[in-house]
């Protein structure tokens, strides 16, 4: 009797002492997060996360086994894990495997007969069923080819009366939508996007930035000659410097204002669509000193369930926002080390993974999630779709290791919310500082308090009007004439 | 009548609600003593309302930064501008031909604070049982509050100076500037005791660094 007692002890201090273990384990693991990483408060200050991402290897042409890249400019990924690098110094498409090995060259094609190349091409697209479409800069045509790298049909010397007679098609990036529309990114067009049909036939344009006049310059021109103001600035649009297209087939765009919103996300009809609900519009740094100004974003990959991530060309990183527009995570900067950059011109989500392309170093450096960053990546996946029980879960495994991400908190209270805890998601919400839903469990809070005391405060209210009155008749019954006296004292 | 009688405590009440008899006997029929101790009453429970409005006023109407509240930067916050206001509000009227006395002055403005105090003192507790709808009941009875205050300024400095309204409202709007210059003044004048002690802190370390 007494062994098996002391058995039982043995093996609950195992258990125990494991447990303390696992604990012991855990806070080491997210004691390293180091302070690289960042996230910003609601008040606008930065404060230190644990690194969501790390570099794990960075692949060069030789590596790949397919000669250096020179000058490369886009990569893009096909949802079977494909890597498409275009190498525009060598004017060829290099395909890697999973294993970021070479397993195709494309430099030439077939085109009627004779064999075509490109000239510096710019803009790379790939379709899910791994139709290519190049931005050939240098030839002026947007060339697309099939899976089997037949030309489909080449887009050149676009005509319309939107466009002018001495018009020169420089196209340098190109996305395609489900219904083969194709839209274009070309030099020197202030407009927006250049939309082509599935024929290859020009359109319209979509999605123009917005002209922003200088009130000093405008003073200026309102006293110069028409001389004079032909030699001064013009007030354009500013040109997009990058775009992406998700699975509904939203355009998401950046460019290089440094003012206004640098992030685009575009419906069929060119109007912006962003939802920007987060504690500050996504335009990459919110914090930065007068001389190194704000980011340049020089390329954007929208990824499943609305996350999107866009690259600082300035500094080297990638901030990384959910569909509300909240910022998740930052990664990335310049210099030498691994997962340092000397000019990254494109960034890729290949799954949870992030590739980033270095044009001058000619190399891919793989990117992948920590603990923390696979934890919030799927948290958030789970809030979108709407599995609040999951998201609930996740994301108080997400403050766990980082108590400073303030959007948690509102992903924790909705799912109380939905609970029926509405106390316990009033305190969530006020930690996030969500107003708004704060004062939907408030709300809700209060009419559970009230149902429940009603009965009781309203019996005592009429209890003690009953006993009031009771008091008053019996005053009145018993002492009215020495009432009487006291007031005529006081008078 | 002894000041402490609830006298004392009734004519604030009856001031803000009747303010042209108000502060009538504000001027010619209380005594002196009476009115300053109900000044600065107001003035500490100012700094007390505002102080707990920050710290205990509801989530929905008040989004504040722990780390920038300072419960005596709120003392100042409430002391400067009544200070700026009377001082630059008398040196005005004494040369408009205004009747009032500093002193007059002084209790007159913080009479005319009190609706601040008594509009919004509850508001800080009911703040916290509101939704963000109603928070425009807040905002209303904020800027109710405000107004009244104006009106009871206005009212007051009328009456102190036995001003016509329209040389009442040049001269607040005069005040207003004033303030202003005041300010000006008072930064500039840090700002150059700032550089006497620099020198003199200079040349003291130079002495001392030579020997």
């Amino acid at each position: 009797m007494s062994n098996k007692l002391r058995h039982a002890r043995i093996r609950l201090l195992a258990v125990l002492s494991m447990l303390l273990s696992v604990g012991a384990g855990g806070t080491l693991a997210y004691a390293d997060g180091g302070s690289e990483s960042y996230n910003y408060s609601f008040w606008g200050d930065t404060v230190p996360a644990p690194a969501a991402y790390e570099a794990t290897v960075s692949i060069a042409g030789e590596g790949a086994g397919a000669g250096p890249f020179k000058d490369p400019s886009d990569l893009h990924v096909t949802p079977d894990g494909r890597i498409y690098v275009l190498d525009s110094g060598n004017n060829r498409i290099v395909v890697l495997n999973r294993q970021f090995k070479e397993v195709e060259t494309i430099d030439a094609f077939d085109n009627g007969g004779s064999e075509d190349a490109f000239l510096n091409p710019q803009g790379l697209f790939v379709t899910e069923q791994g139709q290519i479409l190049v931005a050939d800069t240098g030839n002026k045509r947007v060339v697309h080819l099939d899976q089997n790298r037949k030309l489909v049909k080449i887009v050149d010397s676009p005509e319309s009366e939107l466009l002018q007679a001495d018009f020169d098609f420089q196209p340098v990036r190109v996305v395609v939508d489900k219904a083969q529309r194709l839209y274009v990114m070309a030099v020197g067009v202030f407009d927006g996007f250049m939309e082509f049909n599935a024929n290859g036939e020009f359109t319209t344009f979509i999605g123009a930035n917005r002209v922003r006049v200088d009130p000093v310059e405008l003073f200026w021109k309102r006293f110069s000659t028409r001389a004079q103001r032909s030699r001064m600035v013009m007030f354009t649009p500013t040109e997009f410097t990058n775009m992406d297209i998700n699975e509904e087939g939203f355009i998401y765009a950046t460019n290089g204002d440094a003012w206004g919103d640098t992030i685009k996300k575009l419906n069929a009809q060119g109007n912006d669509i962003l939802r920007r609900t987060g504690y500050f519009s996504p335009r990459g740094e919110v914090r930065y000193t007068n001389e190194e100004g704000p980011s340049r974003l020089v390329d954007i990959d929208v990824a499943d369930s609305e996350i999107y991530s866009v690259l600082d060309a300035k500094r080297g990183r990638i901030y990384t926002y959910n569909g509300d527009g909240h910022f998740m995570y930052v990664f990335g900067g310049l210099g030498n080390r691994l997962g340092e950059f000397n000019t990254p011109v494109a960034i890729e989500r290949v799954r949870d993974d992030f590739l980033v392309l270095d044009k001058a170093l000619g190399e891919i450096t793989v990117f992948r999630t920590t603990e923390y960053g696979r934890t919030l990546n799927e948290a958030v996946r789970a809030y979108y779709r709407g599995d609040e029980e999951k998201a609930f879960e996740l994301f108080q495994k997400t403050i766990n290791m980082n108590a400073n991400l303030e959007f948690a908190y509102a992903g924790i209270g909705k799912a109380l919310l939905r609970q029926g805890d509405y106390a316990e998601a009033m305190k969530y919400f006020k930690r996030s500082m969500d107003q708004a839903n704060y004062s939907k469990a408030f709300l809700l809070y209060r009419k559970e308090v009230l149902r429940e005391y009603f009965p009781s405060i309203m019996t005592g209210i009429v209890v003690l009007l009953v006993v009031a009155f009771a008091w008053r008749k019996y005053r009145k019954a018993k002492g009215g004439k020495r009432n009487v006296s006291v007031e005529q004292r006081v008078v | 009548m002894s000041p402490w009688s609830s006298e004392l405590f009734k004519y604030p009440f009856h001031l803000i609600v009747r303010p042209y008899n108000g502060f009538w006997d504000l001027k010619y029929e209380r005594s002196r003593r009476a009115n300053l101790i109900v000044s600065f009453a107001v003035l500490i429970l100012m700094v007390v309302t505002n102080v707990m409005s920050s710290q205990y006023s509801g989530f929905l109407v008040n989004l504040y930064n722990p780390q920038d509240m300072n419960s005596l930067m709120e003392i100042v916050y409430v002391a400067v501008p009544v200070l700026f206001w009377c001082v630059a509000n008398w040196s005005l009227t004494t040369l408009m031909d205004g009747e009032g006395k500093f002193v007059e002055i002084f209790t007159s403005t913080c009479f005319a604070l009190i609706p601040l105090i008594v509009i919004n003192f509850p508001w800080i507790w009911l703040s916290n049982v509101i939704s963000l709808q109603e928070t425009s009941f807040y905002y209303f009875s904020n800027s109710f509050a405000a107004l009244w205050s104006l009106y009871l300024l206005f009212v007051g400095n009328m009456t102190v100076h036995q001003f016509t309204p329209a040389k009442t409202i040049a001269t607040m709007l005069l005040t207003v500037a004033a303030m202003g210059f005041m300010a000006f003044l008072c930064l500039l004048f840090l700002s150059l005791v700032q550089e006497i002690v620099a020198f003199v802190s200079t040349i003291y370390q130079e002495i001392v660094l030579r020997n």
